[in-house]
């Protein structure tokens, strides 16, 4: 099969406008599942990720705000950037960098993120590509927005041929 | 519950907390750590991670594409990267200050990773400072990077958390 039919058709780099604010399609309410899995798999020992019973405790004691275990950081990171990354990333040639992350309220398990994306920049720096700069942010179910960050993206030009 | 907080057995009564992590007086700039364990990224990692954050670029889960697009095989997905060299920077880092992330800034990503490399994490303090908010707080800074098996630099970022101890 040609590559041209396994990824989207406008989404490349012609297709971004420096200013044009994405609501993307899904949302995902977080769960256990993929929060303490990916925790695992990065291998972060921060127990306040995994370990309810300890973050009840410290709550209890007036040293927490929460109660139960927050979903760690670069999952949020990741899963608001993946939200956003059929628009955004699908047709990525190679990531270049992150900026200015900020999680702004906490995240727990069963809450839904959703995921808008700001094009801050666009340089056409080749001939079959350019890099953009993307603004994400993440919000939760109550319109908190709990993540944004700034991420840099070489982005392949529509191809020569036709659809 | 209540019944057993009452009789604690012998041996965890006796026992000894084998603390875990570093303070705030720890983290003196220019100290360098260098991170434990390091991680083989294999393809299951690579293609759970991906999945699970339905990061959707073929690159990062389809050979052939992969291939087409200049690379000998899949690439893992920079995000694994960023979050594998994070991860194992915990324990030395930010575990035993106990306190929220505060940012990160001027990640890089400086060539590509392949199922089957090898990541070690590496850091280095650059600042730290009182909390102007909280008493005994410090917000400390460090740079992190991580390494390949070749030891080519292949992610860089500076984090900052607030330690509350």
């Amino acid at each position: 099969m040609n590559d041209q039919y396994l990824t989207g058709k406008s989404n490349y780099f012609e297709d971004f406008e420096v200013g044009t604010v994405i609501k993307h399609f899904r949302g995902k309410t977080v769960t256990e599942n993929e929060a303490v899995t990916i925790c695992h798999m990065v291998m972060n020992t921060a127990q306040g990720h995994f370990n309810d019973h300890m973050v009840a405790q410290a709550y209890k004691a007036g040293l927490s705000n929460v109660s139960e275990s927050l979903v760690y950081g670069g999952v949020t990171i990741s899963i608001v950037i993946g939200l956003a990354y059929q628009d955004t990333g699908e047709q990525v040639i190679q990531e270049v960098g992150m900026t200015n992350l900020r999680l702004l309220g906490p995240v727990l398990h069963g809450n839904t993120l959703y995921a808008y994306t700001e094009v801050l920049e666009k340089q056409d720096t080749q001939e079959d590509a350019g890099l953009i700069t993307f603004r994400h942010y993440g919000v939760d179910e109550k319109n908190n927005v709990v993540f944004e960050g700034d991420r840099t993206a070489l982005v392949r030009k529509h191809p020569a041929y036709e659809y | 519950m209540s019944d057993n907080e009452n009789k604690v057995p012998e041996f965890m009564q006796k026992a000894v907390l084998w603390e875990k992590g570093n303070s705030i007086p720890d983290f003196t700039e220019g100290k360098e750590f260098y991170h434990h364990w390091g991680r083989t990224i294999n393809a299951g990692d690579n293609s759970l991670y991906t999945t699970l954050t339905q990061m959707y670029n073929p690159l990062y889960f389809n050979e052939p594409y992969a291939k087409n697009h200049g690379h000998e095989k899949i690439v893992v997905n920079p995000f694994l990267v960023f979050n594998t060299i994070l991860g194992m920077s915990v324990e030395d880092l930010s575990e035993g200050g106990n306190g929220p992330f505060v940012g990160i800034n001027d990640c890089k990503f400086h060539k590509p990773v392949y199922e089957g490399d090898t990541l070690t994490a590496q850091s280095t303090v650059i600042d730290n400072r009182k909390s102007e908010s909280k008493a005994g707080a410090a917000i400390v800074t460090w740079k992190t990077e991580g390494y390949n098996q070749h030891g080519d630099l292949v992610v860089e970022f500076v984090r900052s958390n607030l330690l509350f101890k």
